[in-house]
Protein backbone atom coordinates (compact mmCIF):
# COMPACT_ATOMS: atom_id res chain seq x y z
CA UNK A 1 0.00 0.00 0.00
CA UNK A 2 1.11 3.48 -0.75
CA UNK A 3 0.09 6.93 0.15
CA UNK A 4 -1.36 7.82 -3.02
CA UNK A 5 -0.98 6.36 -6.88
CA UNK A 6 1.16 9.18 -9.13
CA UNK A 7 -0.16 8.83 -13.12
CA UNK A 8 2.37 11.15 -15.33
CA UNK A 9 1.05 10.85 -18.93
CA UNK A 10 4.33 9.89 -20.84
CA UNK A 11 3.75 11.88 -24.02
CA UNK A 12 1.17 14.13 -25.64
CA UNK A 13 -1.99 12.25 -26.74
CA UNK A 14 -2.90 12.42 -30.15
CA UNK A 15 -6.50 11.31 -30.23
CA UNK A 16 -9.42 10.79 -27.66
CA UNK A 17 -8.67 8.40 -24.59
CA UNK A 18 -11.20 6.96 -22.94
CA UNK A 19 -10.53 6.07 -19.11
CA UNK A 20 -13.92 5.51 -17.51
CA UNK A 21 -11.87 3.22 -14.98
CA UNK A 22 -9.76 5.91 -13.11
CA UNK A 23 -11.18 6.55 -10.18
CA UNK A 24 -10.10 6.78 -6.18
CA UNK A 25 -12.45 4.15 -5.04
CA UNK A 26 -10.92 1.40 -7.79
CA UNK A 27 -7.40 2.08 -7.20
CA UNK A 28 -7.71 1.66 -3.29
CA UNK A 29 -7.75 -1.98 -4.34
CA UNK A 30 -5.75 -2.28 -7.08
CA UNK A 31 -2.13 -3.05 -7.51
CA UNK A 32 0.52 -0.70 -9.53
CA UNK A 33 0.88 -3.40 -11.88
CA UNK A 34 -3.03 -3.86 -11.75
CA UNK A 35 -3.76 0.00 -12.47
CA UNK A 36 -0.99 0.02 -15.43
CA UNK A 37 -3.12 -3.04 -16.93
CA UNK A 38 -6.54 -1.11 -16.81
CA UNK A 39 -8.44 -1.37 -19.76
CA UNK A 40 -8.66 2.01 -21.96
CA UNK A 41 -9.80 2.84 -25.01
CA UNK A 42 -7.64 4.66 -27.60
CA UNK A 43 -9.10 6.08 -30.75
CA UNK A 44 -11.87 3.48 -30.38
CA UNK A 45 -9.27 0.80 -30.16
CA UNK A 46 -8.58 -1.30 -26.67
CA UNK A 47 -5.53 -0.15 -24.85
CA UNK A 48 -4.00 -0.39 -21.57
CA UNK A 49 -3.44 2.60 -18.75
CA UNK A 50 -0.05 2.30 -18.77
CA UNK A 51 0.52 2.31 -22.60
CA UNK A 52 0.25 6.47 -21.77
CA UNK A 53 1.37 6.79 -18.03
CA UNK A 54 3.68 5.92 -16.20
CA UNK A 55 2.18 4.43 -13.17
CA UNK A 56 3.35 4.50 -9.43
CA UNK A 57 1.86 2.89 -6.27
CA UNK A 58 -1.01 0.91 -5.56
CA UNK A 59 -3.50 0.16 -3.01
CA UNK A 60 -4.71 3.85 -2.47
CA UNK A 61 -7.84 5.29 -2.99
CA UNK A 62 -5.58 8.96 -3.25
CA UNK A 63 -4.67 9.70 -7.15
CA UNK A 64 -2.55 12.31 -8.52
CA UNK A 65 -2.47 12.59 -12.18
CA UNK A 66 -0.14 15.31 -14.18
CA UNK A 67 -0.17 15.81 -18.00
CA UNK A 68 -2.23 17.89 -20.36
CA UNK A 69 -5.38 15.39 -20.20
CA UNK A 70 -7.82 17.68 -22.43
CA UNK A 71 -8.09 14.46 -25.13
CA UNK A 72 -8.90 12.36 -22.21
CA UNK A 73 -12.46 11.44 -21.58
CA UNK A 74 -14.47 10.24 -18.57
CA UNK A 75 -12.23 10.81 -15.99
CA UNK A 76 -13.32 9.45 -12.50
CA UNK A 77 -16.55 8.05 -14.24
CA UNK A 78 -18.99 6.72 -11.67
CA UNK A 79 -16.79 7.37 -9.16
CA UNK A 80 -17.77 6.64 -5.28
CA UNK A 81 -15.13 7.45 -2.84
CA UNK A 82 -11.35 8.65 -2.51
CA UNK A 83 -9.60 11.50 -3.91
CA UNK A 84 -8.48 12.31 -7.76
CA UNK A 85 -6.05 15.15 -8.02
CA UNK A 86 -5.40 15.92 -11.85
CA UNK A 87 -2.80 18.48 -12.74
CA UNK A 88 -3.79 19.76 -15.82
CA UNK A 89 -6.89 20.53 -17.89
CA UNK A 90 -9.12 17.49 -18.36
CA UNK A 91 -11.71 16.30 -21.46
CA UNK A 92 -14.91 15.93 -21.86
CA UNK A 93 -17.17 13.83 -19.14
CA UNK A 94 -14.85 14.13 -15.95
CA UNK A 95 -16.78 12.83 -13.17
CA UNK A 96 -20.13 11.48 -15.22
CA UNK A 97 -22.59 10.09 -12.69
CA UNK A 98 -20.00 10.02 -9.57
CA UNK A 99 -21.47 8.73 -6.90
CA UNK A 100 -19.07 9.93 -3.98
CA UNK A 101 -15.45 10.82 -3.11
CA UNK A 102 -13.58 14.37 -4.90
CA UNK A 103 -12.52 14.87 -7.92
CA UNK A 104 -10.02 18.27 -7.97
CA UNK A 105 -8.96 19.59 -11.59
CA UNK A 106 -6.13 22.03 -11.47
CA UNK A 107 -6.81 23.33 -15.03
CA UNK A 108 -9.75 23.37 -17.32
CA UNK A 109 -12.85 20.73 -17.86
CA UNK A 110 -14.62 19.77 -21.08
CA UNK A 111 -18.19 19.54 -21.76
CA UNK A 112 -20.89 17.50 -19.48
CA UNK A 113 -18.67 17.54 -16.35
CA UNK A 114 -20.48 15.96 -13.83
CA UNK A 115 -23.14 14.85 -16.11
CA UNK A 116 -25.61 12.11 -16.69
CA UNK A 117 -24.42 9.71 -19.36
CA UNK A 118 -26.43 9.49 -22.66
CA UNK A 119 -30.34 8.16 -21.97
CA UNK A 120 -29.51 8.61 -18.27
CA UNK A 121 -31.95 9.67 -16.30
CA UNK A 122 -29.57 10.74 -13.21
CA UNK A 123 -26.10 12.41 -13.64
CA UNK A 124 -24.08 12.63 -10.33
CA UNK A 125 -25.15 11.60 -7.19
CA UNK A 126 -22.52 12.50 -4.36
CA UNK A 127 -19.38 13.63 -4.22
CA UNK A 128 -17.70 16.91 -5.11
CA UNK A 129 -15.62 17.98 -8.56
CA UNK A 130 -13.38 21.38 -8.10
CA UNK A 131 -12.47 22.74 -11.39
CA UNK A 132 -10.01 25.33 -10.78
CA UNK A 133 -10.08 27.14 -14.46
CA UNK A 134 -13.71 26.65 -16.59
CA UNK A 135 -15.85 24.25 -17.81
CA UNK A 136 -17.49 23.38 -20.76
CA UNK A 137 -21.42 22.78 -21.96
CA UNK A 138 -23.93 20.75 -19.88
CA UNK A 139 -21.99 20.98 -16.41
CA UNK A 140 -23.88 19.21 -14.02
CA UNK A 141 -26.82 18.19 -16.34
CA UNK A 142 -29.49 16.27 -14.82
CA UNK A 143 -27.60 15.99 -11.45
CA UNK A 144 -29.11 14.39 -8.45
CA UNK A 145 -26.99 15.37 -5.45
CA UNK A 146 -23.35 15.87 -5.52
CA UNK A 147 -21.21 19.44 -5.52
CA UNK A 148 -19.93 21.28 -8.76
CA UNK A 149 -17.47 23.92 -8.54
CA UNK A 150 -15.87 25.89 -11.20
CA UNK A 151 -13.67 28.98 -10.37
CA UNK A 152 -13.96 30.40 -13.84
CA UNK A 153 -16.54 30.28 -16.41
CA UNK A 154 -18.94 27.40 -17.20
CA UNK A 155 -20.39 26.95 -20.62
CA UNK A 156 -23.69 26.93 -22.23
CA UNK A 157 -26.76 24.75 -20.56
CA UNK A 158 -25.21 24.24 -17.17
CA UNK A 159 -27.23 22.83 -14.79
CA UNK A 160 -29.86 21.27 -17.48
CA UNK A 161 -32.57 19.00 -15.71
CA UNK A 162 -30.73 18.98 -12.60
CA UNK A 163 -32.84 17.15 -9.85
CA UNK A 164 -30.85 18.61 -6.87
CA UNK A 165 -27.38 19.14 -6.01
CA UNK A 166 -25.23 22.45 -6.68
CA UNK A 167 -23.30 23.77 -9.22
CA UNK A 168 -21.18 26.69 -7.98
CA UNK A 169 -19.80 29.44 -11.04
CA UNK A 170 -17.40 31.92 -9.79
CA UNK A 171 -16.72 33.15 -13.36
CA UNK A 172 -19.75 33.45 -16.09
CA UNK A 173 -22.69 31.43 -16.63
CA UNK A 174 -22.96 30.78 -20.43
CA UNK A 175 -26.27 30.57 -22.01
CA UNK A 176 -29.45 28.91 -21.32
CA UNK A 177 -28.51 27.80 -17.63
CA UNK A 178 -30.94 25.91 -15.03
CA UNK A 179 -33.41 24.63 -18.55
CA UNK A 180 -35.75 22.21 -17.27
CA UNK A 181 -34.41 22.07 -13.47
CA UNK A 182 -36.92 20.72 -10.95
CA UNK A 183 -34.39 21.43 -7.61
CA UNK A 184 -31.24 22.35 -8.16
CA UNK A 185 -29.19 25.20 -7.29
CA UNK A 186 -27.27 27.33 -9.32
CA UNK A 187 -24.80 29.67 -7.49
CA UNK A 188 -23.66 32.52 -9.50
CA UNK A 189 -21.07 35.05 -8.51
CA UNK A 190 -19.14 36.01 -11.72
CA UNK A 191 -22.34 37.28 -13.72
CA UNK A 192 -25.85 34.89 -15.28
CA UNK A 193 -28.17 35.47 -18.05
CA UNK A 194 -31.26 34.26 -16.21
CA UNK A 195 -33.81 32.51 -18.26
CA UNK A 196 -37.05 33.87 -18.72
CA UNK A 197 -38.60 31.00 -16.92
CA UNK A 198 -37.34 32.05 -14.06
CA UNK A 199 -38.64 34.20 -11.72
CA UNK A 200 -37.05 36.70 -8.97
CA UNK A 201 -38.35 35.82 -5.57
CA UNK A 202 -36.40 38.30 -3.51
CA UNK A 203 -32.68 39.33 -2.29
CA UNK A 204 -31.59 38.11 0.42
CA UNK A 205 -28.80 36.44 2.18
CA UNK A 206 -28.66 33.24 1.70
CA UNK A 207 -27.40 31.45 5.05
CA UNK A 208 -26.38 28.05 2.86
CA UNK A 209 -24.27 29.99 0.73
CA UNK A 210 -22.31 31.10 3.30
CA UNK A 211 -21.60 27.93 4.79
CA UNK A 212 -20.83 26.51 1.18
CA UNK A 213 -18.99 29.27 0.26
CA UNK A 214 -16.51 29.02 4.15
CA UNK A 215 -16.32 25.32 3.46
CA UNK A 216 -14.93 25.87 0.48
CA UNK A 217 -12.24 27.91 1.20
CA UNK A 218 -11.90 26.47 4.44
CA UNK A 219 -11.38 23.14 2.61
CA UNK A 220 -10.30 23.06 -0.98
CA UNK A 221 -8.64 26.14 -0.02
CA UNK A 222 -10.58 28.48 -3.00
CA UNK A 223 -10.49 32.01 -2.65
CA UNK A 224 -13.59 33.62 -1.84
CA UNK A 225 -14.13 37.06 -1.55
CA UNK A 226 -15.10 38.02 1.55
CA UNK A 227 -17.99 40.26 -0.44
CA UNK A 228 -19.40 36.57 -1.28
CA UNK A 229 -19.97 35.66 1.83
CA UNK A 230 -21.45 38.54 3.10
CA UNK A 231 -23.30 40.05 0.02
CA UNK A 232 -26.68 39.75 -1.05
CA UNK A 233 -27.80 36.90 -3.68
CA UNK A 234 -31.18 37.22 -5.98
CA UNK A 235 -33.13 34.33 -5.54
CA UNK A 236 -34.89 33.51 -9.12
CA UNK A 237 -37.31 30.21 -8.79
CA UNK A 238 -37.49 27.83 -11.95
CA UNK A 239 -37.41 26.01 -13.94
CA UNK A 240 -41.24 27.32 -15.28
CA UNK A 241 -41.06 25.25 -18.08
CA UNK A 242 -40.65 21.85 -16.19
CA UNK A 243 -41.97 23.13 -13.29
CA UNK A 244 -39.32 23.07 -10.86
CA UNK A 245 -38.53 24.37 -7.79
CA UNK A 246 -34.90 25.11 -8.79
CA UNK A 247 -33.50 28.02 -8.13
CA UNK A 248 -30.38 30.50 -9.24
CA UNK A 249 -28.95 32.32 -6.63
CA UNK A 250 -27.04 35.23 -8.09
CA UNK A 251 -24.92 37.32 -5.96
CA UNK A 252 -25.54 40.97 -6.03
CA UNK A 253 -22.00 42.41 -6.46
CA UNK A 254 -22.12 45.57 -4.68
CA UNK B 1 -4.85 19.89 53.45
CA UNK B 2 -4.93 23.51 52.98
CA UNK B 3 -4.84 25.76 50.04
CA UNK B 4 -4.44 29.26 51.24
CA UNK B 5 -5.80 28.78 54.31
CA UNK B 6 -8.77 27.17 53.10
CA UNK B 7 -9.01 24.25 54.07
CA UNK B 8 -9.80 21.57 51.63
CA UNK B 9 -12.60 18.63 52.89
CA UNK B 10 -11.85 14.87 52.42
CA UNK B 11 -14.50 13.97 50.78
CA UNK B 12 -15.87 14.18 47.14
CA UNK B 13 -17.87 15.24 44.68
CA UNK B 14 -20.73 12.44 43.36
CA UNK B 15 -21.37 12.76 40.05
CA UNK B 16 -23.82 10.99 37.07
CA UNK B 17 -23.43 9.60 33.54
CA UNK B 18 -25.59 11.75 31.23
CA UNK B 19 -25.84 12.39 27.44
CA UNK B 20 -24.48 15.01 25.94
CA UNK B 21 -25.12 17.73 22.67
CA UNK B 22 -22.71 20.37 21.72
CA UNK B 23 -24.39 23.63 20.06
CA UNK B 24 -23.39 25.60 17.50
CA UNK B 25 -25.29 28.73 17.21
CA UNK B 26 -24.26 31.42 14.62
CA UNK B 27 -25.77 34.86 13.86
CA UNK B 28 -25.06 37.58 12.22
CA UNK B 29 -23.13 39.38 15.12
CA UNK B 30 -22.43 38.39 18.72
CA UNK B 31 -25.86 39.63 20.02
CA UNK B 32 -27.84 37.76 18.34
CA UNK B 33 -26.02 34.64 18.94
CA UNK B 34 -26.00 35.01 22.50
CA UNK B 35 -29.96 36.18 22.66
CA UNK B 36 -30.50 32.46 21.22
CA UNK B 37 -27.87 30.69 22.94
CA UNK B 38 -29.46 32.47 26.23
CA UNK B 39 -32.86 31.22 25.58
CA UNK B 40 -32.06 28.03 24.34
CA UNK B 41 -30.56 27.68 27.52
CA UNK B 42 -33.00 28.82 29.99
CA UNK B 43 -35.18 26.86 32.32
CA UNK B 44 -32.25 24.01 32.38
CA UNK B 45 -30.69 24.08 35.52
CA UNK B 46 -31.26 20.85 36.87
CA UNK B 47 -32.82 17.36 35.07
CA UNK B 48 -34.76 17.28 38.12
CA UNK B 49 -37.63 19.82 37.20
CA UNK B 50 -35.86 20.81 33.78
CA UNK B 51 -35.27 17.72 31.60
CA UNK B 52 -32.15 18.81 31.27
CA UNK B 53 -29.36 20.84 32.12
CA UNK B 54 -27.69 23.52 29.77
CA UNK B 55 -25.39 26.74 29.73
CA UNK B 56 -23.39 28.40 27.10
CA UNK B 57 -20.25 26.40 26.78
CA UNK B 58 -18.12 29.51 25.28
CA UNK B 59 -18.32 32.28 22.48
CA UNK B 60 -17.06 31.72 19.51
CA UNK B 61 -15.35 33.72 16.89
CA UNK B 62 -16.08 33.62 12.73
CA UNK B 63 -12.97 31.59 12.47
CA UNK B 64 -14.20 28.72 14.65
CA UNK B 65 -17.68 28.29 13.30
CA UNK B 66 -18.90 26.42 9.92
CA UNK B 67 -20.21 29.41 8.81
CA UNK B 68 -17.26 32.14 9.63
CA UNK B 69 -20.44 34.32 11.77
CA UNK B 70 -19.73 34.90 15.38
CA UNK B 71 -21.23 31.94 17.47
CA UNK B 72 -21.88 30.48 20.41
CA UNK B 73 -21.15 27.16 21.79
CA UNK B 74 -23.98 25.48 23.57
CA UNK B 75 -23.34 22.23 25.74
CA UNK B 76 -26.59 20.31 26.77
CA UNK B 77 -27.44 17.29 29.01
CA UNK B 78 -30.37 14.59 29.35
CA UNK B 79 -30.18 11.53 31.43
CA UNK B 80 -30.54 9.42 27.99
CA UNK B 81 -30.15 9.91 24.38
CA UNK B 82 -34.16 9.92 23.75
CA UNK B 83 -34.10 12.76 26.22
CA UNK B 84 -31.31 14.34 24.58
CA UNK B 85 -33.27 14.03 21.39
CA UNK B 86 -36.38 15.60 22.93
CA UNK B 87 -34.89 18.47 24.22
CA UNK B 88 -33.24 19.02 21.11
CA UNK B 89 -35.96 19.38 18.93
CA UNK B 90 -37.82 21.61 21.41
CA UNK B 91 -35.07 24.14 22.09
CA UNK B 92 -33.36 24.64 18.55
CA UNK B 93 -36.93 25.16 17.25
CA UNK B 94 -38.27 27.72 20.00
CA UNK B 95 -35.61 29.37 20.79
CA UNK B 96 -32.73 29.57 17.74
CA UNK B 97 -35.25 28.75 14.71
CA UNK B 98 -37.73 32.07 15.89
CA UNK B 99 -34.27 33.87 16.61
CA UNK B 100 -33.47 36.91 14.06
CA UNK B 101 -30.42 35.80 12.18
CA UNK B 102 -29.64 32.50 13.63
CA UNK B 103 -28.41 29.32 11.99
CA UNK B 104 -27.55 26.27 13.99
CA UNK B 105 -24.73 23.86 13.95
CA UNK B 106 -23.50 20.18 15.63
CA UNK B 107 -20.61 21.21 17.77
CA UNK B 108 -19.42 17.81 18.12
CA UNK B 109 -18.39 16.57 14.72
CA UNK B 110 -17.23 12.71 14.23
CA UNK B 111 -18.91 11.72 17.21
CA UNK B 112 -20.35 7.90 15.96
CA UNK B 113 -24.34 7.97 17.64
CA UNK B 114 -26.23 10.83 16.24
CA UNK B 115 -29.71 12.06 16.69
CA UNK B 116 -31.53 13.91 14.05
CA UNK B 117 -33.14 16.92 15.35
CA UNK B 118 -32.51 18.97 11.99
CA UNK B 119 -34.92 16.14 10.22
CA UNK B 120 -37.99 16.46 13.05
CA UNK B 121 -37.63 20.46 12.60
CA UNK B 122 -37.21 20.25 8.93
CA UNK B 123 -41.20 19.99 8.30
CA UNK B 124 -42.19 23.43 10.06
CA UNK B 125 -41.17 24.53 6.41
CA UNK B 126 -44.16 22.28 5.31
CA UNK B 127 -42.54 21.10 2.26
CA UNK B 128 -41.08 23.88 1.47
CA UNK B 129 -37.78 22.91 3.27
CA UNK B 130 -34.92 21.94 1.13
CA UNK B 131 -31.63 20.13 1.96
CA UNK B 132 -28.05 20.51 0.93
CA UNK B 133 -25.26 17.97 1.81
CA UNK B 134 -21.95 19.53 2.29
CA UNK B 135 -18.46 17.83 3.56
CA UNK B 136 -20.79 14.91 3.94
CA UNK B 137 -23.22 16.51 6.24
CA UNK B 138 -26.94 17.30 5.51
CA UNK B 139 -28.18 20.58 6.17
CA UNK B 140 -31.77 21.66 5.77
CA UNK B 141 -33.24 25.03 4.66
CA UNK B 142 -36.37 26.04 5.95
CA UNK B 143 -37.45 29.50 4.92
CA UNK B 144 -39.07 31.23 7.24
CA UNK B 145 -40.42 34.64 7.09
CA UNK B 146 -36.90 36.28 7.58
CA UNK B 147 -35.22 34.44 4.69
CA UNK B 148 -34.19 31.19 5.25
CA UNK B 149 -33.40 29.15 8.90
CA UNK B 150 -30.40 26.83 8.48
CA UNK B 151 -30.40 23.87 10.40
CA UNK B 152 -27.69 20.43 10.39
CA UNK B 153 -29.58 17.82 10.08
CA UNK B 154 -27.79 15.34 13.04
CA UNK B 155 -26.08 15.95 15.98
CA UNK B 156 -23.11 13.80 17.90
CA UNK B 157 -24.46 12.56 21.20
CA UNK B 158 -21.28 12.16 23.74
CA UNK B 159 -22.47 9.40 25.87
CA UNK B 160 -19.67 9.91 28.37
CA UNK B 161 -20.87 13.26 29.45
CA UNK B 162 -21.26 13.48 34.00
CA UNK B 163 -23.62 15.85 35.69
CA UNK B 164 -22.93 16.86 38.97
CA UNK B 165 -19.84 17.62 39.38
CA UNK B 166 -19.79 19.84 42.39
CA UNK B 167 -17.81 21.57 45.08
CA UNK B 168 -19.35 23.52 47.99
CA UNK B 169 -17.96 26.85 49.38
CA UNK B 170 -18.16 27.38 52.70
CA UNK B 171 -17.76 30.70 54.14
CA UNK B 172 -17.68 33.16 57.17
CA UNK B 173 -20.17 35.41 55.73
CA UNK B 174 -22.60 35.69 52.80
CA UNK B 175 -20.16 38.06 51.27
CA UNK B 176 -17.20 36.58 50.93
CA UNK B 177 -18.70 33.62 50.02
CA UNK B 178 -20.75 34.94 46.87
CA UNK B 179 -16.86 37.07 46.25
CA UNK B 180 -16.03 33.29 46.42
CA UNK B 181 -18.21 31.79 43.98
CA UNK B 182 -17.60 34.31 41.79
CA UNK B 183 -13.96 34.62 41.40
CA UNK B 184 -14.39 30.21 40.46
CA UNK B 185 -17.56 30.93 38.21
CA UNK B 186 -15.31 33.57 36.31
CA UNK B 187 -12.09 31.47 36.67
CA UNK B 188 -13.82 28.15 35.03
CA UNK B 189 -15.63 30.37 32.24
CA UNK B 190 -14.48 29.01 28.86
CA UNK B 191 -13.20 25.33 30.04
CA UNK B 192 -13.47 23.38 27.19
CA UNK B 193 -16.34 20.64 28.07
CA UNK B 194 -17.65 21.92 30.85
CA UNK B 195 -20.74 24.16 31.54
CA UNK B 196 -22.38 25.71 34.76
CA UNK B 197 -25.96 25.24 34.89
CA UNK B 198 -27.16 27.05 37.62
CA UNK B 199 -27.91 30.87 37.88
CA UNK B 200 -24.56 32.53 36.91
CA UNK B 201 -23.14 29.47 37.63
CA UNK B 202 -23.76 29.06 41.55
CA UNK B 203 -26.45 27.38 43.51
CA UNK B 204 -27.44 28.52 46.75
CA UNK B 205 -30.01 25.94 47.42
CA UNK B 206 -27.71 22.53 46.94
CA UNK B 207 -30.29 19.42 47.75
CA UNK B 208 -30.11 16.01 49.07
CA UNK B 209 -32.03 13.12 47.69
CA UNK B 210 -35.58 12.82 49.04
CA UNK B 211 -36.94 14.47 52.14
CA UNK B 212 -37.14 13.56 55.47
CA UNK B 213 -41.25 15.16 56.29
CA UNK B 214 -42.02 14.52 52.50
CA UNK B 215 -42.81 11.10 50.70
CA UNK B 216 -43.39 12.68 47.48
CA UNK B 217 -40.20 14.66 47.15
CA UNK B 218 -37.68 13.96 44.63
CA UNK B 219 -35.04 16.58 46.48
CA UNK B 220 -35.11 18.59 49.27
CA UNK B 221 -32.82 21.29 51.25
CA UNK B 222 -29.36 19.95 51.85
CA UNK B 223 -30.30 20.59 55.70
CA UNK B 224 -26.41 19.40 57.02
CA UNK B 225 -25.41 22.54 54.80
CA UNK B 226 -27.86 24.94 55.80
CA UNK B 227 -26.25 27.42 58.67
CA UNK B 228 -29.38 28.48 59.82
CA UNK B 229 -29.95 24.61 61.17
CA UNK B 230 -26.31 23.89 62.28
CA UNK B 231 -27.56 23.12 65.61
CA UNK B 232 -31.11 21.48 64.78
CA UNK B 233 -30.07 19.06 62.29
CA UNK B 234 -27.12 16.76 61.73
CA UNK B 235 -25.09 19.66 60.38
CA UNK B 236 -21.83 18.99 58.28
CA UNK B 237 -20.71 22.87 59.11
CA UNK B 238 -18.33 23.95 61.90
CA UNK B 239 -18.86 26.80 63.89
CA UNK B 240 -17.80 30.03 61.93
CA UNK B 241 -19.17 29.37 59.15
CA UNK B 242 -22.28 31.01 58.09
CA UNK B 243 -23.19 30.74 54.21
CA UNK B 244 -22.81 27.93 52.01
CA UNK B 245 -22.60 28.23 48.03
CA UNK B 246 -22.40 25.63 45.31
CA UNK B 247 -20.59 25.18 42.41
CA UNK B 248 -22.31 22.43 40.07
CA UNK B 249 -20.27 21.00 37.14
CA UNK B 250 -21.26 19.10 33.79
CA UNK B 251 -18.77 17.92 31.26
CA UNK B 252 -18.26 15.94 28.54
CA UNK B 253 -16.18 13.56 29.97
CA UNK B 254 -14.55 12.69 33.48
CA UNK B 255 -11.05 14.79 33.14
CA UNK B 256 -12.85 18.11 31.92
CA UNK B 257 -14.94 17.90 35.29
CA UNK B 258 -11.39 17.03 37.04
CA UNK B 259 -9.82 20.13 35.31
CA UNK B 260 -12.50 22.37 35.88
CA UNK B 261 -13.11 21.60 39.61
CA UNK B 262 -8.87 22.19 40.18
CA UNK B 263 -9.36 25.70 38.40
CA UNK B 264 -12.54 26.26 40.25
CA UNK B 265 -11.18 25.33 43.78
CA UNK B 266 -8.23 27.40 43.84
CA UNK B 267 -9.64 30.65 43.19
CA UNK B 268 -12.20 30.37 45.61
CA UNK B 269 -9.30 29.83 48.07
CA UNK B 270 -9.55 33.05 49.47
CA UNK B 271 -10.44 35.51 52.02
CA UNK B 272 -13.59 34.73 54.04
CA UNK B 273 -13.63 31.29 52.92
CA UNK B 274 -13.23 28.45 56.17
CA UNK B 275 -13.70 25.19 53.78
CA UNK B 276 -14.48 23.66 50.64
CA UNK B 277 -16.32 20.33 50.52
CA UNK B 278 -18.52 18.58 48.15
CA UNK B 279 -21.93 17.35 47.78
CA UNK B 280 -22.39 12.92 47.73
CA UNK B 281 -24.85 10.66 48.09
CA UNK B 282 -22.19 8.03 50.13
CA UNK B 283 -21.13 6.68 47.46
CA UNK B 284 -23.42 4.54 46.20
CA UNK B 285 -25.82 6.73 43.75
CA UNK B 286 -23.25 8.36 41.14
CA UNK B 287 -20.57 6.06 39.08
CA UNK B 288 -18.09 8.97 39.36
CA UNK B 289 -16.37 10.47 42.48
CA UNK B 290 -14.23 13.47 42.51
CA UNK B 291 -12.51 13.54 45.48
CA UNK B 292 -11.52 16.97 46.47
CA UNK B 293 -7.85 16.33 48.23
CA UNK B 294 -6.71 14.02 45.03
CA UNK B 295 -8.02 17.13 42.50
CA UNK B 296 -6.07 19.46 44.30
CA UNK B 297 -2.74 17.44 45.29
CA UNK B 298 -0.24 19.63 43.96
CA UNK B 299 -2.49 22.56 42.55
CA UNK B 300 -1.83 24.82 45.62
Amino acid sequence: MSDNVSLSLRAPLDGVLEVEGVAGDRFAALSELEIAALPVVMRSRPAKLGDFFDVRGGLSSNVRIEGDLSCVHRLAAGMTGGRVHVVGNVGDEAGLAMAGGVLWIEGNAGDRLGAAPAGASKGMSGGEIIVTGSAGADAAMRTRRGLVVVAGDVGTDAARAMLAGTLVAFGRVGARPGRGSKRGSIVALGGIDVPETYWLACTYQPPYVRLLLTYLRRTHSLAVDDRMLDGSYRRHCGDAGNPGRGEILEWVNA
Amino acid sequence: MKIRGVLIDDTFAEAFGMRAARIVITASNERWARVAAEQMTGFATSVIACKCEAAIERELGPEDTPDSRPGVSVLLFAMDTDGLGKRLIERIGQTVLTCPTTSCFDGLPGTPERLKPGKALRVFGDRFQSSKMIGGERYWRIPVMEGEFLVQESFGVQKKGVGGGNFLILADDAASGLAAAEAAVTAIAGSPGVILPFPGGVVRSGSKVGARGYANMIASTNDAFCPTLRLTTDSALSEGVNSVLEIVLDGLDSPAIVEAMRTGILAACRPGVRAISAGNYGGGLGPYHFHLRKIMDGAS
